[in-house]
């Protein structure tokens, strides 16, 4: 994203002012006149310039950092990124270590290399000397030169073999170590293998043991529940008893006062010649708790205006309801009521 | 409306002295006869006011055979004369029933109605004053019809008889005690 | 709260309508007061006559002389035995217009009700403005403007005291309908029957016929305009129709025997009587016009007292078929009588009201005679009456009042009572008897 940005912005550059073209053209800069000091030294040891100048490069990109987010993934891929690092990081280490030993072996020929030529300059310096002072011993000489010349070519020889032995025991000690490594990575495998099957089964039998003392926790609340629910009914049961109780209590209270009223309004009510047995008026009356008459509603009407009227007017009649001095009685029964006006016995 | 015994002697002695007052005879009655009769609701006023016989005393067993049957035929015949002057017939209440000391009364008159063709007989009926107009209408009707029927059973022409009822307009009395209502449902024989 | 709403609805459209019903049953379903609020029944009301305050008219201009308007609806409403006017000396005010009016006063004096009026003379002729309140709920019932010439004041009281009557219990006043009635004198010696109509209070009565013979029976036409009436004039009865107005009779039945018991039918057409004619009393319908006679009933007992019942199809009578007189009710001309008293033995002459809801009956309880009436529908009976010789009922024609004779001090007098059988209100009596009343119908 970052680096399409980039390209972005730098559509409207000529390609060498970008960046990279010209980290390029610097570090090839600093190399040459690096290059410049080693060269005459050693020019065949130097590493190839393009390799690097593209690492270089390459370090310089700003890539996203490879860091490890912590993540929410079960423990085994955790397991087997780590185990694929590890894994990595052998191979990298063997292959180093395998480059290094290449270094030492063509450290070793480059000695030996140095040394023949050494001995080559000090055998061409004795030889001048020689040749002058051994000319004439020459015959015999001869003999003894081309013995010791054996002796070095078997030197030679000795040296080339056990440099070649050297190397296949390197080999050797490498594709040892390499088994070893191989061997070492099985049997981490194997006891990673172990570990995981046993972590696994004991992932099992906790999840079970969870299991289990959830269902038993779930038991215990069906449990305790039912206990709260009964203590629960227990206690509604007494307080519905209780208010049995007071409310038989207020419903005889009440009905005093109900038989109060209706006397109160039988003597209040004349009802009009018109009225039969047949009409019912109905009013909703709401009192102050003084007995006075706040409103009065007719809900239900007879069909005879007077009649209704009569009704209303016997209501309105009362200067006081007789009520009880029990509030809650008061407010139960008697703030609110109906009363049906329903002629039984015309005159 | 219970009546005294004291009311009740009244009425009998007021109802007494009005029947001797308009009989020229001046007989007594038998008291005893009506008493048994009446009805305990209707007719405490001892109405049962008809004179009976009064042969009591009369008869004399020093007379003549012939002498005897003479006077014994004088005597009827004042006697006839003297029932026709008894004119009222009373009835219990809400009935038409002719009382059975009335009926030789009413045979009297039947019998001279019948000696007698060119005598009408005007028969009103009235009733007291209880219960209703209309229906005492129709009563003293009945009453009045059961006079005539008697009379023209035992002799009467229907020729001679005429009926009207008056209902309880026209009292004999005014007032309304028993003994009033007593004499008050009637039926009264108008000859003209 | 709710019933205006849903009415308001109802008028805007068919389906709102419904939805406001469902609406108002879901509110009732809702919160269903009835079940759990507390409903007290009222089933018997007050055994005494309503309070009502008449409150002396006020006057300007010159007012006849007699009684004043507002005494006479006063003892109009007393009359009905439903109204206990209140003393006008009792008022804490005399107020004459709705403004003077203070409720709390005339609620302290136990009032439920308060007429109160203005009195104008305009020329010739009297008028009233008049309104009525109910005291309780604080409301003006109705209030109304009437005239009427001065000669006929009475007139207009008997009209205020009319609409006052209706307003307050929902029926129909018969303060301005008639009696007819009999009087009878013999203090000269021979008797004078006189037969007289007045208001409903007895005043204002004028005598139509005099005669030294019985007159009985009178019976109003259905448009008031003319009597019917036993005479026995002529020496014997016979039935005359008389129009009042101009005073013309008509001799309508003159057969031998009865002529009795005149009753119109509705239409004024015919009358049904009792003739005995044929041999006893027996129950004919007479056509007015072409005379011409049906004979109704046929039975050797006493058949008499006919009278239509409300149907105008059947007809109420007095028979003593079963050994005394006893109602019975034929429910068609052709139909088998059926007896409706039971009471006692003796009950005669049915007026039935109306609705059809009661027949009132001259009825014997132990020696004496009252005035009864049984429920058609319940067959319950009901003695009406306190005094003992009590003759001739007629109810008025708003069902709610019976004028009936009864003896007072050796005299025959009318009374009035309410048709239940509330408060006595005698008429005043004049010399001698007074009997055979008849409440003439309401005209329109």
């Amino acid at each position: 994203m970052r680096g399409h940005e980039r390209d972005v912005i730098s559509t409207g550059q000529p390609p060498w002012k970008s960046p990279v073209a010209l980290s390029v053209l610097m570090h090839g800069l600093v190399l040459g006149v690096a290059l410049a000091g080693w060269s005459w030294s050693v020019p065949t040891e130097d590493p190839q310039p393009p390799s690097i100048s593209a690492r270089l490069v390459t370090q310089n990109e700003p890539e996203p950092s490879p860091v490890t987010e912590p993540t929410d993934q079960p423990d085994r891929d955790e397991e087997r990124r780590q185990e694929e690092e590890e894994e990595r990081q052998r191979q990298q280490e063997e292959e180093r270590r395998q480059a290094e030993e290449e270094e030492r072996a063509r450290e070793e020929a480059r000695r030996i290399q140095q040394e023949k030529e050494r001995e080559q300059e000090r055998q061409r310096q004795e030889e001048a000397a020689e040749r002058e002072r051994e000319q004439q011993r020459k015959a015999e000489e001869e003999a003894a030169r081309q013995k010791a010349e054996a002796e070095a070519k078997e030197r030679e020889r000795q040296k080339a073999e056990e440099e070649k032995r050297r190397q296949e025991e390197a080999a050797r000690k490498a594709e040892e170590e390499r088994r070893r490594a191989e061997e070492q990575r099985r049997k981490e495998e194997a006891e990673r293998k172990a570990r995981e099957e046993e972590e696994r089964l004991e992932a099992e039998r906790k999840r079970k043991e969870r299991e289990r003392r959830l269902k038993e926790q779930q038991l215990e609340a069906m449990a305790e529940e039912a206990q709260q629910q009964r203590a629960a009914e227990e206690r509604q049961r007494r307080e519905a008893a209780a208010a049995k109780a007071r409310e038989a209590q207020m419903l005889s209270e009440s009905q005093k006062y109900q038989a109060l009223i209706r006397e109160r309004l039988s003597q209040a009510w004349y009802p009009p010649s018109s009225a039969t047995e047949e009409m019912t008026a109905r009013l909703q009356i709401t009192l102050l708790p003084t007995g006075e008459l706040a409103s009065v509603n007719l809900v239900s009407s007879s069909g005879n205006t007077a009649f209704d009227n009569s009704a209303l007017g016997a209501v309105k009649s009362l200067s006081r309801y007789p009520i009880p001095d029990d509030r809650d009685t008061f407010e139960r029964y008697f703030r609110q009521f109906t009363i049906e006006f329903n002629p039984r016995r015309l005159r | 409306m219970k009546v005294t015994a004291h009311h009740k002697l009244f009425a009998m002695a007021l109802s007494l002295g009005l029947i001797a007052g308009c009989s020229s005879t001046g007989d007594t009655t038998e008291d005893g006869t009506y008493d048994s009769d009446v009805s305990a609701v209707d007719q405490e006023g001892g109405s049962t006011v008809y004179g009976g016989d009064d042969g009591d005393g009369v008869s004399s067993s020093e007379m003549t055979e012939e002498q005897r049957r003479e006077a014994e035929a004088r005597a009827e015949r004042a006697e006839r004369e003297a029932m026709r002057d008894i004119t009222t017939f009373y009835f219990d209440f809400d009935t038409a029933e002719i009382k059975s000391e009335a009926r030789e009364v009413l045979v009297a008159h039947a019998r001279y109605l019948q000696s007698n063709p060119n005598q009408d007989v005007r028969i009103e009926g009235h009733a007291d004053e209880r219960g209703t107009k209309e229906y005492n209408l129709a009563l003293g009707e009945r009453r009045a019809n059961a006079i005539e029927r008697f009379l023209i059973v035992n002799g009467a022409s229907r020729s001679q008889t005429e009926t009207i009822s008056y209902g309880e307009e026209k009292p004999a009395v005014m007032g309304s005690s028993a003994s009033d209502w007593a004499q008050n449902r009637r039926v009264e024989l108008v000859f003209q | 709260m709710m019933g205006p709403q849903m009415t308001n609805r109802t008028s805007t459209g068919k389906g709102l309508s419904v939805v406001a019903w469902l609406l108002a049953i879901a509110v009732m379903i809702g919160s269903s007061p009835a079940s759990t609020e507390l409903l007290i029944r009222i089933t018997e009301g007050a055994d005494s006559a309503i309070p009502v305050a008449v409150v002396p008219f006020s006057e300007s201009g010159q007012m006849p002389s007699g009684d004043k308007i507002s005494s006479i609806v006063q003892d109009d409403l007393t009359m009905t035995g439903e109204f206990r006017p209140l003393p006008a000396e009792k008022m804490l005010s005399l107020p004459s217009s709705g403004d003077d009016v203070y409720f709390r006063d005339w609620r302290l004096l136990g009032q439920r009700y308060v007429l109160v009026g203005q009195l104008t003379r305009r020329g010739d002729k009297i008028e009233a403005r008049y309104e009525l309140f109910d005291v309780n709920r604080e409301e003006r019932v109705m209030g109304a403007t009437a005239s009427s010439s001065v000669n006929s004041s009475r007139s207009l009281a008997h009209h205020i005291s009319d609409r006052v009557y209706e307003a307050i219990t929902g029926v129909p006043g018969a303060f301005s309908t008639k009696l007819a009635y009999v009087t009878l004198q013999r203090s000269g010696g021979e008797p004078l029957y006189r037969l007289q109509v007045s208001d409903v209070d007895g005043k204002r009565a004028r005598v139509r016929l005099e005669s030294d013979e019985p007159i009985l029976s009178p019976a109003w036409s259905p448009d008031s305009r003319k009597l019917a009436y036993v005479s026995f004039e002529t020496g014997k009865p016979a039935i005359y129709i008389h129009e009042l107005s101009s005073g013309n009779r008509t001799r309508i039945a003159d057969f031998p025997g009865l002529n009795s018991a005149p009753a119109w039918s509705d239409d004024g057409r015919s009358l049904l009587l009792t003739l005995s004619k044929d041999g006893n009393a027996e129950i004919y319908k007479l056509d007015i016009e072409s005379r011409s006679l049906k004979r109704l009933t046929n039975h050797w007992s006493i058949d008499t007292e006919p009278t239509w019942d409300h149907t105008g199809e059947g007809f109420f009578f007095t028979s003593d078929r079963s050994g005394g007189p006893q109602i019975y009710h034929k429910s068609s001309e052709n139909a088998e009588p059926r007896r409706i008293t039971f009471g006692s033995r003796y009950n005669a002459r049915p007026r039935p009201d109306n609705d059809g809801r009661y027949v009132y009956y001259v009825h014997q309880r132990d020696s004496s005679f009252h005035i009864a009436r049984t429920n058609l529908q319940t067959e319950e009976e009901t003695v009406l009456t306190r005094t003992g010789s009590d003759e001739s009922p007629s109810v008025s024609p708003n069902g709610r009042m019976l004028i009936y004779a009864t003896k007072q001090g050796g005299n025959s007098v009318l009374t009035v009572i309410a048709a239940d059988g509330g408060a006595a209100y005698s008429l005043p009596a004049s010399e001698g008897d007074v009997r055979d009343p008849a409440w003439s119908p309401i005209v329109q």
